[in-house]
């Protein structure tokens, strides 16, 4: 996708849905796979050259592999990894008579596979259709065809009052509305609130960037793109809070000077978008979202838009370019987000729980913010345990929380006395600890003196049993599988540090060194360049099971 | 640092210690072409907007922070620019060496990435792994598409899209199986192409050439002779 073509489709107002990828998404809903006829029309009704909805057509997981009329796709993420390294992949494969990708002679039934759906605590998932089911027996279970619901996550607080596990009730919208949105603007600055969808950038600065930006039209996109595997948090939050991150969202707007919003939600969560809608229409009818929000002046509504499964469109520029329709690489910053963002406007990307912390900050103030952490980070955290923990969920903790504290006190250490041997934290991008350094409080800074990062807060436990080598394959996989193809070293060097580990023999360090540095600093996106992070680990603290030498 | 202050629309860099004034928005390479310093580029043609795809034009900031793409920064007041910075030119000359592990022949001698890997003095690519399947598309007159050589630097679709407006060609598939094709992946005859030439003009690897220069090409090849790899 050329530059230029991103311009004349951000030079055109973008009023007419759909998308070229809404119209692929729904050819293959409809028919199971891509014809070139679906290709021309989805190039008519978006406007774009037929070479690139061909493109589009070749770029995301829900587009490529063709569907039966039942479609089953296996997870792949890494705490389902975690729990029996695996072995649900190839005993799906065996139970349905397909490999990952294939579809039966007579179309009945197809296979795919999917990184993460959200059910990190459950074990093993299978999703068929829109029905996630996970657990023991989950294999048996999609092979005989009576899948059941997974039973979700318990969420719970450690806080006497949750500022995120809790419903939104919009009080903090209503409190902002009556003061000047520089006094908004200001709060979400001194309450020093930083993203929680990896990065850490502070919320305000983007806001404040977004607002001072060239353009009368401003725009709010939520990056509901929870890709990390093992982090299932702001899957929790719009299925549970959805109308706490709507009222994020409109805080956010009123901040920024934007009226328009977007949550850009990943396929893999079938749940979460038909509740937000839910959550939107509920909010309309109260007044909460729409025109002229409480008398104020104030408009503000919001779209919810869903992907097409693709790990890279995480990252704001791909998520945009996703948002857009197109294919959801990742373009070089500057021009950011702020500056220049969707169709070419002012655009706010924010995780779904940095918004969520909004609502008290408008309601409370940024002192009090503050003083909910004795970290040095303000505010609080989700975080998210896999299945190997006897007690897995969604926890809200204070940043400064040792880990040892979560995993073991809060977590109730492993099930069946299993012991730790390593937590991957924040997803596949961030580094792992091994089992000696849980004495570590989880914030920013401490987790980076361990190579390791907040992250999205997820925290994937392996058991004494993981296999190291094992484990860097599988997150090589991953990275290869994901790579979006755009920058060189991430592109072809995922896949050269995946058969560096998956071949037999001892792993050259200083090639895989010179490797992870050459990924490290000459990749584009954080993709490229966090996926050495977790394979440092290994060779820190594992490097006899890793094999290096 | 700067002793006299520069016209308003006018910032002053220093390229390999040497002061350069350069206007306003203007890129990293841009100020580093304009010093006389040579920063190897792929992805990069002056015709074309920039992509930051290839990370080979890497250069050192003074500063102590990582290296940074040329091609994409734009120049802040008083910059300081190594453009031989170690650490730089050993991530870009890695980068190369991972470009020609992809290619399943080395690209033929006088070709933009034959010159990089010279610039670097590489040879024979460490790396064994996966390489790309010999796939070529003969199915125009004169055009040919050899997939296998093509290494997603995006040239030929910035160039079919900004100088000639065809939007004939496009990036596929994602990864290490990322590559370029025309029209429903259906050849250049049956899409929007022109026949203008400008994508193989551009091509840094002749993934994209004409049969009458392939032919030419091979010969070249045996004659041992080489051209300037760098614009």
């Amino acid at each position: 996708m050329s530059r230029n073509l991103t311009e004349i489709l951000r030079a055109e107002e973008p009023q007419s849905p759909p998308t070229a990828l809404d119209v692929l998404k729904d050819a293959v809903a409809d028919h199971g796979e891509l014809t070139d006829d679906d290709r021309r029309r989805a190039a008519r009704l978006s406007g774009l050259p037929e070479a690139a909805v061909y493109g589009i057509s070749s770029f995301y997981d829900d587009l490529l592999a063709p569907r039966g009329r039942r479609h089953v796709s296996v997870c792949t993420g890494t705490a389902c990894w975690a729990a029996d390294f695996g072995e649900h992949v190839g005993a799906v494969q065996d139970a349905l008579g397909l490999s990952l990708g294939e579809r039966s002679a007579d179309h009945g039934i197809s296979l795919g596979q999917t990184v993460c759906l959200g059910f990190c605590h459950t074990g093993a998932a299978l999703r068929e259709g829109d029905l996630v089911d996970a657990g023991p027996d989950v294999v048996r279970r999609v092979a005989a065809g009576s899948c059941r619901e997974a039973p979700e996550p318990q969420g719970t607080s450690m806080l006497d009052e949750p500022v995120l596990l809790r419903e939104g009730d919009w009080s903090g919208l209503r409190s902002a509305l009556e003061r000047d949105p520089a006094e908004l603007l200001a709060a979400v600055k001194d309450a020093n609130l930083r993203g929680r969808g990896g990065a850490g950038f502070p919320a305000g600065l983007k806001w404040e960037f977004a607002g001072r930006a060239e353009g009368d039209e401003k725009v709010i996109v939520v990056n509901a793109d929870e890709g990390d595997p093992g982090s299932y948090i702001d899957k929790h939050l719009m299925e549970r809070s959805p109308e706490l991150l709507l009222e994020g969202m409109a805080l956010a707007g009123y901040a920024v000077g934007a009226s328009r919003g977007f949550v850009f939600v990943r396929s893999e969560y079938p749940r979460s978008m038909p509740i937000l809608f839910e959550a939107a229409e509920r909010a309309r009818d109260a007044g909460n979202l729409g025109a002229d929000i409480g008398g104020s002046g104030f408009d503000f509504d919001v779209e919810v838009k869903e992907g097409a499964g693709s790990y890279v469109v995480g990252e704001e520029t791909a998520l945009l370019n996703s948002l857009m329709g197109l294919r959801g690489t990742v373009t070089a910053r500057p021009p950011f987000p702020a500056e220049r963002g969707w169709h070419g406007k002012p655009t706010v990307v924010n995780n779904v729980e940095t918004l969520c912390n909004v609502p008290f900050i408008a309601a409370n103030g940024a002192e009090a913010y503050a003083a909910l952490s004795p970290g040095a980070t303000s505010g609080t955290k989700l975080v998210c345990l896999n299945e190997r923990f006897a007690s897995p969920g969604m926890h809200e903790v204070s940043f400064g929380t040792p880990i040892e504290v979560i995993c073991n006190t809060i977590g109730g250490g492993l099930v069946d006395g299993h012991e730790i041997k390593a937590l991957q934290i924040g997803g596949p991008l961030g580094g792992i600890l091994p089992g000696t350094r849980l004495e570590t409080p989880f914030d920013f800074d401490e987790l980076a003196a361990e190579g390791c990062m907040v992250g999205h807060g997820s925290i994937v436990a392996f058991d004494e049993r993981t296999d190291i080598r094992a484990l860097a394959t599988h997150l090589l996989e991953f990275g290869a599988h994901e790579s979006c193809g755009k920058c060189f070293p991430c592109r072809i060097g995922l896949q050269r540090g995946l058969e560096m580990v998956r071949q037999d023999g001892p792993v050259d360090r200083a090639r895989l060194e010179e490797l992870l540095e050459t990924l490290e600093l000459g990749s584009l996106c954080a993709h490229g360049g966090g996926m050495p992070a977790p394979i440092r680990s290994l060779i820190a603290h594992f490097p006899d099971e890793l094999g290096v030498a | 640092m700067a002793p006299e202050q520069p016209a308003a629309a006018q910032l002053e860099v220093f390229i390999d210690g040497e002061a350069v004034q350069v206007p306003k928005g203007s890129t990293v390479l841009e100020a580093a072409r304009q010093a006389g310093s040579y920063v190897p580029t792929l992805c990069f043609d002056d015709r074309l907007e920039q992509f930051g795809a290839c990370r080979v034009c890497m250069v050192g900031v003074e500063g102590g922070g990582p290296p940074i793409a040329a091609c994409t920064t734009p120049c802040v007041e008083g910059m300081r620019i190594d453009t031989t910075d170690a650490t730089a030119r050993r991530v870009a000359s890695n980068t190369v060496e991972l470009v020609l592990s992809e290619l399943p022949r080395p690209p033929a001698p006088h070709t933009e990435l034959a010159g990089v890997a010279r610039f670097f003095e590489l040879g024979e690519p460490r790396w064994r792994g996966a390489r790309h399947e010999p796939d070529e598309d003969q199915r125009h007159p004169y055009l040919v598409l050899q997939h296998e050589m093509c290494i997603s630097c995006g040239r030929c679709i910035r160039a079919c899209d900004e100088v000639q407006g065809a939007f004939a060609l496009t990036a596929t598939g994602r990864g290490f199986s990322a590559n370029v094709t025309a029209g429903l992946d259906s050849g250049f005859r049956d899409s929007t192409c022109v026949s203008c030439g400008a994508c193989a003009d551009t091509c840094p690897t002749d993934a994209i050439t004409e049969h009458l220069l392939l032919d030419l090409t091979s010969e070249i090849a045996t004659n041992g002779e080489e051209g300037e790899g760098s614009r």
